[in-house]
C-alpha cells in the first residue's frame, strides 16, 4: 500500500463517522488516488485497478449527457464521497448473529426481516448497506447446486477469470458517462453464476439501500447464466430520507447463454424528495443483458422512487431466436422526473421483443417513455411490439413519449402503439357511487392500468409493488 | 461557423429592390452565421447527414429560358404561378388575380400586409435552413384572402428547375394568409427537367384566421440528384382548418419539416405524407405539432415504402401545452420495406402537459404480405407487378382520401410512375381510373 | 333496521347544472318498502334527480333539503351516501379499463360492511354471492373478471348495474332509464332482479320514460316531473294515462 494511501485512509479514520453504524468513509473528491484507495481497501489484484484507472481515464474525457428530458442541477462530482463501508465489516461476519444490531434494525424497519427470510424458503438475500454486501444467506444451499452468489469484490478474488472474461462485455466502460464512472469507482455489488443446465433453486435477492449522507452508491452487478441455465433475480432498493439529493450510478451486465433464461425484476422506492422536490435520489443507471441463442432475458422494473431517474434496462439479442422483454411500470408524483425505457437491440435471426410500459404521472411530476427498437440488417424474421401507455392525473403533470424505431431489414416486423389517458371523473364517480373514496379509487384504476406489469412479477414483489402505488400516489387526488 | 456555413453566405450578397427584405435578409444571415452547425449528435439530425449539401459551392442560378411547360404542367386546370430556377415567368403563368401578388410586384398597402406577417408563422430562429431560405430570398408569393374569400380555382405553384447547373440553388417563399372564413386549395409542385443537382430551399407561410380553410398540396418530385430543403409552417387560429397533404419522391437528399401550431380553440389539422425513397435515395420528414389552447384536433398519418438502399426518416412530434385541455390527437406512421437493404428511423413522439387529452400514437414496420403477394401472383400477375400494386396500395389508400377528385386524379398516376422503371408494371395503376 | 320511519324526504330542493337551474323547488317522500316511478318529458330533470342525490360532482343542490333515513343526505360525500345505502343504477355506466368486476364489487361491499360494522366476507363467500347473482341478471360468470363494463353491451351494462345492486343490498336503490335501449328480453330480466330485491324496508326510485317497464316493476306511485318539480302524482294508472296522452297537457302546470 503506498503511502498516499495510508495517509488518506488515517485522514479518513480520523475525521470520524457519519452514522450510528460506524462506517468508514472517504472524503469528497475523485482523482485517481480515491481510485487506488478503494482498490487497494478490496485488496484488489493489479488488472482490476488497471481496469478501473482505464475508465477513469475515459471517464475524464466524456461530457455528462444532456438528452434525457429532465431537469437538476449540475452535480459536482468532486463534492461526492466515493467510498463508504459499514465498519463492522472489517471482519466479516459468519453469521447473522454476528452483524450490527443497528442494521438488522434498520433492515426491519424496511420490512426485510433477515431471520425470517432465512427461515422462508426459496429467498437468499445478498444485502447491500450503502457499498459492501454485508450478509449472504443460503449460500450453502446455493453451492449445492453449484450456483455461485456472492459479493463481486469477493468473485474478484475467487472467480477472476469469470470476472475478467464478463465484466464490460456488455456495458463497456465507455458506453456512458455514468458507465464510464461506476466502472472506476464501483464499490460493490452481486456476482452470480448459475452453471450449465442448472435451475436456479431460489429466487436471488438483493436489497439495496442508501444510508451515508451525500455518498454515491456504485454498485455493479454482474449475472452469469451460462447454457441452459435458469435464474430469477430480485431487486429491492429504499432509501430514508434525506436533504441533499444523492447520486446513485450502478451498472448491471446480465450474459444470457445459448439457451439461457434470466429474469430480473425489480422494484423501487428510493425517496422521492418531498412535496416542494427537496432532496430525493438522482438515480443513473446502466443496465444491459446481451441473449445467445435461443437465450431469453426479461426485465420486469416498478418504479417509484427517485428524484431524478435516468434508467433504460436493454437486450441485445445476439443470438439466434432468442428473446428480449421490457415490462416497466413507473409512477411520478409531486416534482419527480423519470426519462426511463428500453433499448431492444435485434442482430439474431427470428428474435423477439416485447415492451410493455405503463406510465403514471401525478402531481408537478414528468414522466417520459424513451425506448429504442432496432432492427439490425441480419435480423430476418425480427419482431417487436411495443404498447405504451400513459396515465394523468391532476393537470400539472406531463406524460411524454419517445420510441426510436429503426429497421434495417424487411422482413423485421414491428409494431408501436401508444396511448395517454387520464382517470376520468365518470370513473371515479362511479366508484365512490359504489362506496369507495376517490383515494381508494385511483389505487383500484392505478392498479388495473398496471395489470399486465404486475402479472409478470413474482407473486410478492406483486403486492409490495400494489402497496408502493397506493403509497406514493397519496395526495395525488383532491 | 462551418464552412459551408460561410460558403452559403455567398446567397445571401444579392439584394433586392424590397427595403424591408433586405433588412429581413441581413437579419438572417447574420444569425445564419452564428449557428451551432449540425452534427449527427444533434437530436433533429440524428438519422440524416448534410454531407451531401456541404460539398457544393451553391449559387443562384440565371433566369433560364424554357420553349414551353411540359404538359403534364398544364395539366391542372387551376391558377398557375409558374418559377423557372427561381426566377418567376410571367410567359406560362396566369393572369393573378388581385388576392395573388409577387413580392416585388406588390403596392405600398400589400407590401405593408406581407411585411406584417412575414417570417412571423415561421419560428427562423429555430429553423436552420429557413434561416438561410429568408438571407437568399429573391422573391416570393402573397396570397391575402379577405374574410369570406374563397378563390374559384385552385392555385398551382409551380417550381421548375431545369439547365445542367450543379451547384443551383433555388429558394422559394410562399406566404398565405386567409382571414375570418376565408377558403383556397392551393398546389405547390416541385419539378426538374434534367438530371442536374439542383438544391431547392422552399418555405411556405401559412396563417388561418378564424374559421379559415386551406387544401394545402406539396408534391416533391424532382430528379434523383436533387436536393430538397422545405418546410410548411402553420398558425391554426379557432375553428380554422388546415387540411395538409403532402408527396416527397426521394431524391438525393430531402429534408422536409412542418410546424403547425394550434392557437385558437377548434382549429382542425389533418395532415397526410406519403415518401417513397428507392435506389439510393434519401427522405427525412420531421412534423412537429403543437397545441397551444383547448379543443382543438389533429390527425396525422404517414406512410412510406422504402425500396433498394434508400433510406427513410418519419420524427412526428405532437406537443400538448398545459393549456391544451381536451386535445385530441392521433398519429399514425406506417412503413413498408421492399428490400433487404433499405432503412427507415421512425420516432413519433408525444409530448404532453395537459390531463384531460386523448392521444395515441401508433407506427409500424414491415414487409409486403407473402399471402396478398401469392393471391395477386396465382392470378396470373407477375411478380414484380404485383409487389408494385400491393406496394402502391399501401399508400394509395391516403391519395384515396384527397377531397378534391380532380387533384386525386392527377396524383395518382404520378404517384404510380414512381413506382416502376417501365410503364409495364405500372400500367394498370395509372389507367385504372379510366374503366370507371 | 331503523328508527325513521321514512327512506328519503326531499323538501323543495332546487339543483343547478352548469348555471343552469334544473331542479326547482322539488318535494318527495318515499317510505321504506314503496317503489316510486319518475316520469316526465325530456329535459324535465329525471336523472339530475339521481344524480343530486347520489352527490355527482357537478350537480349542486342550491337550496332545500333532503333526509335520507333520518340523516342530512346533501351534506355527506357521494362514497358515505353509498355506505350509508343509496344506490344509483346509472343511465350511462361507465367503463374502468383494468379494474376486474369483481375487484370492484369486493371493495364496494367491504366498504359499506365496514361502514356498518359488519365483518367482511370471506373471498370464497362472496364469490358464491357474485355467481349467484349474476345467474339471476342471467350474465355470464366471465363477466365478473372482465374490466368494469370493458367492451359490454349495452343490456350487459345495465345487467350489470342490477347485479351489483344486489351485492350492495342497499336501502334506497335508484334506477336511471335502467330501461332504455333494453329489448323485452333483457327488460324481463331487469325486472325480476328488482322484484327479487323489494322488501319492506327497502325502496325504489324508479326513472323511466316509458310506461312498459312500470309493467314488470308495478309502482305504488308515479309521478310526473316537468320543468324541475313534481306536477302530478297517482298511483300506476297514472302512467297508463301518460302512455295515450303524452306530457304536454301537464306541462302547462308547472309553470
Amino acid at each position: 500500500m503506498s503511502e498516499q494511501v495510508e495517509s488518506l485512509i488515517r485522514k479518513e479514520y480520523s475525521a470520524g463517522f457519519h452514522t450510528n453504524i460506524e462506517s468508514e468513509t472517504l472524503p469528497p473528491g475523485l482523482n485517481e488516488d480515491v481510485i487506488r484507495f478503494i482498490s487497494a481497501k478490496k485488496n484488489e489484484p493489479q488488472w482490476m485497478l488497471d481496469w478501473r484507472l482505464k475508465a477513469f481515464k475515459i471517464w475524464q474525457g466524456m461530457e455528462e449527457p444532456e438528452w434525457a428530458h429532465v431537469k437538476y442541477p449540475k452535480i459536482d462530482f468532486q463534492s461526492i464521497s466515493y467510498f463508504s463501508a459499514p465498519k463492522s465489516l472489517a471482519d466479516r461476519p459468519k453469521s447473522l448473529d454476528e452483524v450490527d444490531p443497528d442494521l438488522i434494525e434498520t433492515y426491519n424497519k424496511l420490512g426485510i426481516p433477515l431471520h425470517e427470510q432465512e427461515m422462508l424458503a426459496g429467498v437468499a438475500v445478498d444485502a447491500v448497506f450503502d457499498s459492501v454486501s454485508v450478509v449472504t444467506t443460503f449460500r450453502g444451499k446455493l453451492e449445492e447446486a453449484g450456483v455461485i452468489f456472492c459479493p463481486i469484490s469477493e468473485a474478484v478474488h475467487k472467480y477472476p477469470e469469470l470476472i475478467k472474461k464478463y465484466i464490460g462485455s456488455v456495458v463497456p466502460q465507455r458506453d456512458n458517462y455514468y458507465s464510464a464512472l461506476n466502472s472506476a469507482v464501483f464499490s460493490d455489488g452481486s456476482f452470480v453464476y448459475i452453471p450449465k443446465g442448472v435451475r436456479c433453486p431460489m429466487e436471488l435477492s438483493t436489497y439495496f439501500r442508501i444510508n451515508e449522507m451525500n455518498t454515491g452508491q456504485f454498485e455493479r452487478t454482474l449475472i452469469i447464466a451460462d447454457e441452459g441455465s435458469h435464474v430469477s433475480y430480485l431487486e429491492g432498493c429504499t432509501a430514508p430520507q434525506r436533504d441533499e439529493n444523492q447520486l446513485h450510478a450502478a451498472v448491471v451486465e446480465l450474459v444470457a447463454l445459448d439457451n439461457a433464461e434470466i429474469k430480473y425484476s425489480t422494484v423501487q422506492n428510493w425517496y422521492p424528495g418531498d412535496e416542494q422536490g427537496k432532496g430525493g435520489i438522482y438515480n443513473f443507471v446502466t443496465k444491459r443483458g446481451i441473449c445467445h441463442t435461443r437465450a431469453k432475458i426479461s426485465w420486469t422494473q416498478v418504479e417509484t422512487g427517485s428524484a431524478v431517474t435516468w434508467k433504460y434496462p436493454s437486450c441485445i439479442l445476439k443470438g439466434d431466436h432468442s428473446i428480449g422483454e421490457f415490462y416497466s411500470v413507473a409512477l411520478t408524483n409531486n416534482y419527480q422526473q423519470a426519462d426511463t425505457g428500453t433499448k431492444m437491440i435485434h442482430l439474431g435471426k427470428h428474435t423477439k421483443s416485447t415492451i410493455i410500459s405503463k406510465g403514471i404521472s401525478a402531481g408537478k411530476s414528468q414522466n417520459a417513455y424513451r425506448g429504442l427498437v432496432r432492427m439490425g440488417p441480419t435480423a430476418e424474421g425480427a419482431r417487436n411490439y411495443t404498447q405504451c401507455d400513459s396515465l394523468l392525473i391532476g393537470d400539472r403533470c406531463g406524460a411524454h413519449t419517445f420510441p426510436y424505431i429503426e429497421s434495417a431489414h424487411p422482413s423485421a416486423v414491428v409494431e408501436h402503439e401508444a396511448t395517454t389517458s387520464k382517470v376520468s371523473d365518470d370513473q371515479l364517480f362511479l366508484c365512490q357511487q359504489r362506496g369507495l373514496d376517490a383515494e381508494k379509487a385511483v389505487s383500484m384504476i392505478v392498479n388495473g392500468f398496471c395489470r399486465e406489469v404486475f402479472k409478470q412479477l413474482p407473486m410478492e414483489f406483486a403486492v409490495e409493488a400494489g402497496k408502493l402505488l397506493e403509497v406514493s400516489l397519496e395526495g395525488s387526488v383532491g | 461557423m462551418s464552412e459551408f456555413q460561410s460558403h452559403a453566405l455567398v446567397l445571401a450578397q444579392q439584394s433586392t429592390g424590397l427595403p424591408w427584405l433586405n433588412e429581413a435578409k441581413q437579419a438572417c444571415a447574420d444569425q445564419w452565421q452564428t449557428e451551432k452547425w449540425p452534427t449527427r449528435k444533434t437530436e433533429a439530425w440524428r438519422y440524416t447527414s448534410l454531407q451531401s449539401l456541404e460539398s457544393t459551392l451553391w449559387t443562384l442560378p440565371s433566369d433560364a429560358a424554357l420553349d414551353a411547360l411540359p404538359d403534364e404542367l398544364m395539366a391542372l386546370d387551376a391558377i398557375r404561378v409558374v418559377f423557372v430556377n427561381g426566377h418567376f415567368s410571367s410567359q406560362f403563368s396566369s393572369e393573378l388575380p388581385a388576392s395573388l401578388t409577387l413580392f416585388s410586384q406588390a403596392s405600398d398597402a400589400e407590401q405593408q400586409a406581407i411585411l406584417a406577417k412575414f417570417n412571423q408563422v415561421a419560428k427562423v430562429e429555430k429553423h436552420l435552413f429557413s434561416q438561410l431560405n429568408t438571407a437568399a430570398l429573391g422573391e416570393g408569393v402573397f396570397l391575402n384572402l379577405r374574410a369570406n374569400q374563397r378563390l374559384e380555382k385552385p392555385v398551382y405553384v409551380v417550381h421548375i428547375h431545369t439547365g445542367s447547373g450543379a451547384s443551383d440553388y433555388v429558394g422559394s417563399r410562399l406566404l398565405l394568409s386567409l382571414e375570418t372564413s376565408a377558403e383556397a386549395v392551393v398546389i405547390e409542385h416541385f419539378v426538374t427537367l434534367s438530371d442536374a443537382s439542383p438544391m431547392f430551399n422552399a418555405v411556405t407561410e401559412v396563417d388561418l384566421g378564424e374559421n379559415a380553410k386551406l387544401k394545402h398540396y406539396r408534391i416533391s418530385m424532382e430528379s434523383e440528384q436533387a436536393l430538397h430543403l422545405g418546410s410548411v409552417h402553420a398558425a391554426l387560429h379557432a375553428n380554422s382548418q388546415l387540411t395538409g397533404f403532402t408527396l416527397a419522391t426521394g431524391s438525393r437528399l430531402k429534408r422536409i419539416d412542418y410546424h403547425v401550431r394550434h392557437l385558437g380553440s377548434g382549429a382542425d389539422l389533418d395532415l397526410q405524407g406519403i415518401y417513397l425513397p428507392k435506389y439510393n435515395q434519401r427522405v427525412d420528414y420531421h412534423t412537429n405539432v403543437e397545441h397551444c389552447v383547448p379543443h382543438c384536433t389533429t390527425n396525422e398519418v404517414f406512410r412510406g415504402v422504402i425500396s433498394d438502399t434508400a433510406k427513410a426518416v418519419f420524427n412526428g412530434r405532437i406537443h400538448i401545452h398545459q393549456d391544451a385541455q381536451k386535445t385530441l390527437a392521433e398519429m399514425s406512421n406506417r412503413n413498408l420495406l421492399t428490400s433487404n437493404r433499405a432503412e427507415i428511423n421512425t420516432k413519433p413522439e408525444l409530448e404532453i402537459y395537459a390531463d384531460d387529452v386523448k392521444c395515441a400514437h401508433g407506427a409500424t414496420i414491415s414487409q409486403l404480405n407473402d399471402e396478398s403477394l401469392f393471391y395477386l401472383v396465382s392470378r396470373g400477375i407477375s411478380e414484380a407487378e404485383a409487389r408494385v400494386m400491393l406496394s402502391f396500395g399501401f399508400v394509395n389508400e391516403l391519395v384515396e382520401n384527397i377531397a378534391i377528385d380532380e387533384i386525386k386524379e392527377w396524383l395518382r398516376p404520378r404517384m404510380a410512375k414512381a413506382f416502376g422503371q417501365s410503364d409495364d408494371v405500372v400500367r394498370h395503376l395509372i389507367h385504372d381510373e379510366s374503366i370507371d | 333496521m331503523f328508527v325513521s320511519d321514512t327512506m328519503l324526504k326531499i323538501n323543495d330542493l332546487c339543483a343547478k347544472v352548469e348555471d343552469k337551474e334544473i331542479l326547482r323547488q322539488l318535494n318527495l317522500e318515499v317510505k321504506p318498502g314503496e317503489i316510486h316511478a319518475i316520469m316526465g318529458p325530456n329535459g324535465a330533470g329525471k336523472s339530475t334527480l339521481g344524480n343530486v342525490l347520489s352527490g355527482r360532482p357537478g350537480y349542486e343542490a342550491t337550496a332545500g333539503h333532503v333526509e335520507f333515513k333520518g340523516q342530512d343526505l346533501l351534506d355527506m360525500d357521494p362514497e358515505i351516501r353509498a355506505r350509508e345505502g343509496l344506490f344509483l343504477a346509472f343511465q350511462y355506466p361507465v367503463e374502468i379499463p383494468g379494474v376486474s368486476n369483481m375487484e370492484l364489487l369486493k371493495a364496494s361491499v367491504d366498504a359499506r360492511r365496514a361502514h356498518a360494522g359488519l365483518e367482511e366476507y370471506s373471498a370464497i363467500e362472496f364469490m358464491k354471492m357474485a355467481r349467484e347473482a349474476c345467474k339471476t341478471v342471467n350474465l355470464d360468470q366471465s363477466f365478473l373478471k372482465r374490466g368494469v363494463n370493458e367492451g359490454f353491451s349495452g343490456g350487459e351494462k345495465k345487467r350489470n348495474e342490477i347485479m351489483q345492486m344486489m351485492l350492495l343490498e342497499p336501502s334506497l336503490c335508484i334506477l336511471d332509464e335502467t330501461d332504455s335501449g333494453l329489448d323485452i328480453d333483457a327488460l324481463q330480466v331487469v325486472a325480476s332482479g328488482v322484484n327479487a330485491m323489494r322488501s319492506a324496508d327497502r325502496s325504489f326510485i324508479v326513472v323511466t320514460h316509458y310506461q312498459r317497464l312500470l309493467d314488470y316493476i308495478v309502482p305504488d306511485y308515479v309521478h310526473v316531473l316537468a320543468n324541475g318539480r313534481i306536477v302530478k302524482s297517482g298511483d300506476k294508472s297514472l302512467a297508463l294515462e301518460l302512455e295515450a296522452k303524452g306530457y304536454s297537457w301537464l306541462e302547462n302546470e308547472a309553470v
